[in-house]
């Protein structure tokens, strides 16, 4: 006798198991990364926020320094006394010759200083033994005392960075945060605060940051192989290498 | 190569039907199937039944030539001796001269036979066994095996007893075998080559090869079948077994092969009988299936997700001329390029202001409403980003000595500082406090600003300076996490604004606000203030940090909140 009823038939999946499997695993984990990139995102926020507070801080900062000289100033000449402004304690040093035919020392010292190459250009912190060092090596060098326009064109425009022992250029704040970050300095004002203030991770911020490399100036130079005050265009220029360096970056 | 134990079962064919008996497929189908050692061995084993071919040995040499040497205008090949012929003069010995021997003459001393070790004879052998059982490798090598029942196909003994041809014929169609011998016939053709004419002239293709175990009759009932060859399973070979070094011949086994197979080979648990000392070779991998190896739960449960991300070098832009790079770096720098320029607009304004007064185009009091009139509007507020501030986590330990700035003071009080109008012809003595921009501002306590200038210096105790330079002020704790929005600071007690809001967040001035506020209203706003804030007073004036040759400076400091409000008050 026929069932009566009509059995019904069960359609089994015709999608190989392998490939459900594989499905499912991709949604799982595009959940996953969804949520991770939400956090990614958030952080990202964060930081913006935190570089944009930076930068107005430091802008405070820089400008009260201004004032307060400028203030020390009136009040001394007020008072009929005299100001004497501290001693540079940043430098910037470029280097204005070849290579060849260099003496030893001399040769050293600029390996010290990371001037390899013709026209580049390195912060210094000064100190009595920087000085004597740049003093070695005055005839290759052109320095003198950046202002904060300098130093942010050049961190701005021909800052590079060292990573990996590659010359990486300073494209986005995440590389700065990730090799200076455990410093505290996480953007490209950082790093200028950092430079201009000479600050406690001075070292750490220039080393991080390849030496410059520099036009020739638009306008030429004086005379490479004589000093500055001679006419020339070696040795400490004080603030006159911001004009040089204006013609250089 | 599935385990021994899973071992399928082969049925015998008889007649063009399946018999009752089957048989286990002996442990040799499963062996590894190494081509790579076939085609060596083969190589090998192909060079024993080869027959020396050399030439002459003296050939070229039946002469006494020599040289004639230098000095006749020919050149030095040795000459054949003698005169009277054509023969005579002309050179010999050498492989360039006609009628010299060649060069490098064939010798048959050559090694023609090569060795090949047991174990190794005997591992091609049972690849090549194991591909024969493989209906894939089978059809590869070109045989038609589409209708026949089974791979490998063991048939009944019965076909050992063949003594005719066309027995052999029958059986071989019951077998559904015969399609492969057509191909066979239809294969022949002649040799391409020389070698028609060196006793090779016809080649037709390999059909199907029959291992037997005891001949009586079948190797001569299948002589006349071309293609067809016949081997007795104790001496199984591997130039049969692999035609040409290629696995995968089409072989029919009769029931008792069949059988000696794993006697002969043995299995992996039990070696050989029929041969010393040898045993199946083992496989490198058990389970060579790839494939799903990699797709197993197993392994995909532990892989690493493949990278797809290309990295691109991302090109550097000048963020000097760029205005949307300078903005990736430092986002406040749209906020000071919008200042400065808004800074320029109230510095040629008051130029022109002052200009006029001094030309006598204006009245020196300008009246309220035109105070109104000129004023500057306020600036609109800057559109904050709405995320809450947090500690942020950076690689590495952070130094401690680092400080978080105070995001809504700071930013507020800019803001403020900036609305400010200037009223003309107002000098403060003294009003050196030193904030806010570059240029000369009133002091804040005059100012109608004061409710919002103060809040600036809420952080240190409410003198006119702005922070000073970090870490040196005492009273900065720095490892403190950013504050909120609120301004919720743990550190200052935040100022109440004159709206009563407590908080870094300052709301942006009406006009009203602006224009022409009472100076005594501002005081009181000046009193008001240091008194809440008092407590926090004495801490930062101590404090102040000094500049290295300022000691002229704090005498010109102004005095810390105390003094306000009698300023404020003598003001009044």
């Amino acid at each position: 006798m026929e069932p009566s009823s009509v059995v019904k038939k069960v359609r089994l999946p015709s999608v190989p198991a392998t490939l459900l499997k594989r499905r499912k695993k991709a949604i799982d984990q595009k959940r996953k990364d969804l949520k991770k990139f939400a956090k990614v995102l958030k952080s990202r926020g964060v930081k913006r926020t935190e570089t944009f507070r930076k930068a107005e801080k430091y802008i405070k900062e820089y400008r009260l320094k201004e004032n307060q000289e400028i203030r020390l100033k009136r009040n001394a000449k007020k008072k009929g006394a005299v100001v004497v402004p501290g001693e540079a304690r940043l430098a910037f040093v470029i280097r204005i010759r070849g290579i060849n035919q260099v003496h030893p020392k001399v040769r050293k010292v600029l390996q010290l200083f990371r001037l390899l190459q013709i026209n580049n250009g390195v912060f210094v912190k000064l100190n009595k033994a920087t000085i004597m060092m740049l003093r070695i090596a005055e005839p290759y060098i052109s320095w003198g005392y950046p202002n904060l326009k300098t130093v942010k064109d050049l961190v701005y425009k021909r800052g590079f960075a060292k990573v990996n022992k590659q010359r990486v250029p300073l494209v986005s704040n995440t590389l700065i945060s990730k090799y200076l970050g455990r410093r505290g300095i996480i953007c490209m004002e950082d790093i200028v605060h950092e430079i201009f203030t000479v600050g406690r991770h001075f070292t750490s911020v220039t080393n991080f940051l390849w030496p410059f490399q520099l036009n020739n100036p638009t306008g030429g130079w004086r005379k490479k192989t004589n000093h500055f005050v001679e006419g020339g265009d070696f040795g400490n220029r004080e603030n006159q290498i911001n004009c040089l360096l204006r013609r250089m970056i | 190569m599935a385990t021994v134990n899973a071992r399928p079962l082969v049925s015998v064919h008889q007649d063009g039907t399946v018999t009752a008996s089957s048989i286990s497929l002996p442990a040799i189908f499963r062996a590894p199937i190494r081509p790579d050692v076939v085609n060596f061995v083969h190589d090998q084993i192909a060079k024993n039944t080869r027959q020396p071919y050399a030439v002459s040995k003296d050939a070229g040499h039946q002469t006494s030539a020599e040289s004639w040497g230098t000095g006749r205008a020919v050149a030095r090949i040795p000459r054949v001796r003698g005169g009277g012929t054509h023969r005579s003069g002309q050179g010999a010995f050498g492989n360039m001269c006609r009628g010299g021997r060649m060069f490098a003459p064939t010798r048959v001393w050559r090694r023609w036979h090569r060795k090949v070790n047991v174990t190794q004879r005997r591992y091609a052998m049972v690849s090549a066994i194991a591909a024969s059982g493989s209906p894939a490798l089978v059809m590869s090598k070109g045989h038609i095996i589409h209708e026949t029942p089974e791979v490998p196909l063991v048939v009944g003994d019965k076909v050992e007893e063949a003594k005719t041809t066309k027995e052999a014929m029958m059986f071989l169609r019951k077998c559904r075998a015969w399609s492969d011998v057509l191909k066979v016939y239809k294969s022949k053709r002649f040799r391409a080559g020389v070698g028609k004419m060196r006793n090779r002239r016809r080649i037709q293709r390999t059909g199907p090869l029959i291992v037997y175990n005891k001949d009586q009759g079948l190797v001569k009932a299948f002589r006349g079948i071309p293609g067809a060859d016949t081997i007795q399973v104790k001496r199984l070979n591997l130039l049969k077994l692999a035609p040409g070094g290629h696995v995968g011949r089409f072989v029919i086994w009769t029931e008792s092969a069949f059988r000696k197979l794993d006697k002969l080979y043995g299995t992996w648990r039990k070696p050989s009988k029929l041969k010393t000392n040898y045993n199946l070779p083992t496989p490198k991998m058990t389970n060579t299936d790839l494939m799903r190896i990699i797709q197993s739960d197993e392994i995909q449960n532990v892989i690493k997700r493949p990278n797809r991300k290309v990295l691109r070098r991302t090109p550097k832009l000048n963020p000097l001329t760029n205005k949307k790079y300078m903005g990736k770096l430092n986002p406040y720098a749209n906020v000071e390029r919008k200042l400065a320029q808004y800074n320029q607009k109230i510095k040629i304004e008051r130029k022109e202001i002052l200009r006029k007064k001094k030309a006598g185009e204006l009245p020196a009091k300008i009246s309220k409403e035109e105070k109104a009139r000129t004023a500057i509007p306020p600036k609109k507020k800057e559109p904050r980003e709405k995320v809450e501030p947090k500690k942020i986590k950076y690689i590495g330990k952070k130094m401690k000595r680092t400080k978080k700035p105070k995001s809504g003071d700071a930013a507020a009080k800019k803001g403020k500082l900036q609305k400010a109008p200037l009223k003309p012809g107002k000098p403060k003595p003294g009003a050196s406090k030193g904030v806010k921009t570059g240029k000369t501002k009133p002091l804040p306590s005059k100012d109608s600003k004061t409710g919002k200038a103060k809040p600036l210096s809420s952080k240190d105790g409410k003198t006119g300076k702005a922070k000073p330079l970090p870490s040196k002020d005492g009273k900065t704790k720095k490892t403190k996490p950013l504050p909120s929005k609120d301004g919720k600071t743990k550190k200052t007690k935040p100022l109440p604004t004159k709206d009563g809001k407590t908080g870094g967040t300052k709301p942006v001035p009406s006009k009203a606000k602006q224009v022409g506020k009472p100076k005594g209203e501002t005081a009181k706003a000046a009193t008001a203030k240091p008194a809440t804030s008092k407590p926090a007073t004495p801490k930062s004036a101590t404090s102040k940090p000094s500049q290295p040759k300022s000691t002229p400076k704090k005498d010109a400091k102004p005095t810390p909140k105390q003094d306000k409000p009698k300023q404020a008050a003598s003001k009044k």
